[in-house]
């Protein structure tokens, strides 16, 4: 009788807006991972171990823009939980005759458990997921500068338990031994994969609700949104990202060292995130695609090239001083970022629309 | 249905409201007038969890709600629009609606209720995919009211709803309110706008610094000059 129509009708409104999702997340993801098939096809074998160093980085962004973009706080911690991801992996998945002369005096009874390639990842990205819950607790009650800060803290404080827990994490001294089971093509998975969810978390009823705290707290708890839940969730699922993307670090470079997550990686994904626009998915993508080229055309110039017969001084730290550079630029002039806000398909169907209608 | 008994409001070191005593019964449109800074909004707040009672009881349908937090008062069914803008710019209108649902778990019922109102107000329909922000002053008056109509509220709660649209437009919204009574809504509505806002409410409470002046009908409010011109002041006549 009846019955049947209130379903349809849900099915309008919730299956409908989680197909929209699905198709946006594909669209961009086809766009992050047709660059990287370009590579593999024409590239050089160089390009290729940039394209996979900016896939880890593409991951790490999305996990910075699953909670930053979202919950519109500014987060620093992300190379931390990086880190974690990373080294965990390591600890779990490096063969025992090389755990044994790399951390002998392992706690918890670490040195003398090695699990697989994939029970490791698991193990990895779950404890940092707790780790990031933990932390997290404490975040939700702050907000603003506070909030900032504190993430400012946790990062600090992560690398500090790397750098100083030798029996762990070897101290300043790489981890290595790790087996190099991922390669490109494991990065362009992951990477869809990643875009599928950030995008499904930015358009679910969750994601709605912390962008609607993020424009007007107020306006936002006074409909009843309860914004520390929210926010929690969102942090725990980016610090989740932010592991996993260490973990595949771990897997591809084979060897692990603290200076990779601290402040340098900070800035150059924060500079990405904010370039391609911190609201959007796809601004992840874009931030990450155009800074990756850049730092390494900048690469070029700062060792003092020979451009049209004219040999150019060396110009060490532009790289550094090029991020900077780009972060005022872009809060400036255009602080909604590249994208604005917008995601590839909604661009793509602007254009088709008016394209229509011209035609 | 709401009884609000000699409630006292802080804002830190300053107290916004004076042991204020209210009622709104159900069915009944009730408005609470006042000028800038008279400390409606506060008692707003007040009601709906946003900032914490200094002194008296918030009852809502016979239970004391005064230690419960938003989230919970708007399950029970109160609802309030913020002043101003109310609208989240960069949401559609279609998230800014299902954002108005934010506590309710009946998914069915989100979705028969989302078709009746945009079958009520077509203007949202044909704007569904738009951002919040391209709509104009009364269109997202509208939407805001819709948006709080999606939490399923037996008590809405409304600040200052003309404020800055144009004067055809405030009739209508006006309308719109007045409407809502006829599905099975009460209402409370703080406004500036003394004239527009007594035309439809039954009753009417007057603030001024922090400190109820006039309680009444509001029938008795609009035919008596001297109360008008007393409390609301020259500006309006």
């Amino acid at each position: 009788m009846d019955s049947g129509r209130p379903r349809r009708r849900l099915w309008h409104v919730e299956g409908a807006r989680t197909l929209r999702s699905v198709r946006g997340a594909t669209i961009i993801a086809a766009f992050a991972v047709g660059i990287g098939l370009l590579i593999m096809l024409f590239g050089e074998p160089y390009q290729v171990r940039l394209a996979v160093a900016a896939y880890i980085n593409l991951i790490l962004v999305l996990g910075l823009q699953i909670f930053m973009g979202n919950a519109n706080v500014a987060n620093l911690a992300h190379p931390g939980f990086m880190g974690l991801g990373a080294y965990l992996t390591s600890i779990f998945a490096v063969p025992l005759v090389i755990k044994k002369t790399l951390i002998p005096n392992a706690p918890f009874g670490l040195g003398e458990v090695q699990l697989g390639v994939v029970s490791s990842f698991v193990a990895a990205v779950s404890i940092t997921g707790i780790i990031a819950a933990l932390t997290g607790l404490v975040l939700v009650r702050l907000s603003g500068i506070a909030a900032t800060i504190l993430t400012l803290a946790i990062l600090v404080i992560i690398h500090g338990v790397f750098v100083h827990w030798v029996d762990l994490f070897r101290g300043t001294q790489a981890f290595y031994g790790i087996p190099k089971v991922a390669g490109i093509e494991t990065m362009m998975i992951a990477t869809a994969l990643v875009i599928l969810v950030a995008r499904l978390f930015k358009d679910s009823r969750i994601g709605v609700q912390l962008r609607a705290s993020a424009t007007n707290m107020l306006a936002a708890e006074a409909m009843g949104v309860n914004i520390r839940a929210l926010r929690l969730i969102a942090w725990v699922l980016g610090g989740v990202v932010c592991g996993i993307a260490g973990a595949l670090y771990a897997y591809y470079l084979g060897t692990v060292n603290a200076r990779a997550f601290y402040f340098h990686a900070a800035f150059l994904t924060l500079a990405m995130h904010i370039l391609g626009g911190m609201r959007s998915v796809t601004g992840a993508v874009v931030g990450v695609a155009l800074i990756s080229v850049a730092m390494e055309l900048i690469r070029h110039l700062e060792s003092g090239p020979v451009i049209l017969g004219a040999q150019l001084p060396d110009l060490f730290g532009l790289g550094s001083l090029m991020l900077g550079v780009i972060i005022v630029l872009v809060m400036c002039l255009r602080s909604d970022g590249l994208m604005g806000g917008l995601e590839l398909d909604e661009v793509l169907d602007r254009h088709w629309k008016r394209w229509r209608r011209g035609g | 249905m709401l009884e609000v008994d000699n409630v006292s409001v802080n804002y830190g070191a300053v107290r916004a409201v004076h042991s204020v005593s209210l009622s709104v019964d159900e069915g009944e449109i009730v408005t609470l007038l006042g000028p800038n800074g008279a400390g409606k909004t506060s008692m707003l707040s007040a009601i709906i969890g946003l900032v914490p009672v200094a002194e008296g009881t918030v009852t809502f349908e016979g239970q004391n709600i005064n230690r419960l937090d938003t989230e919970s008062r708007v399950a029970r069914g109160i609802t309030v629009t913020p002043e101003g803008r109310h609208v989240f710019a960069n949401l559609t209108v279609e998230e800014n609606l299902i954002l108005g649902a934010a506590i309710r778990r009946d998914a069915d019922g989100v979705a028969r209720d989302l078709e009746t109102y945009l079958d009520m107000f077509p203007i949202l329909r044909e704007r569904f995919k738009q951002s919040g922000g391209s709509l104009s002053g009364g269109e997202q008056q509208m939407l805001a009211v819709v948006r709080a109509l999606m939490s399923g509220p037996k008590l809405l709660m409304l600040d200052e709803p003309s404020l800055g649209l144009a004067p055809q437009i405030v009739d209508q919204i006006f309308k719109l309110i007045s409407g809502l009574r006829d599905h099975g809504l009460t209402l409370l509505v703080v406004e500036q706008n003394a004239q527009e806002a007594l035309k439809f409410a039954d009753r009417a409470y007057i603030l001024s610094s922090g400190n109820l002046e006039f309680a009444g009908t509001a029938e008795e409010l609009r035919t008596s000059a001297d109360l008008m011109k007393a409390y609301i002041g020259e500006g309006v006549s």
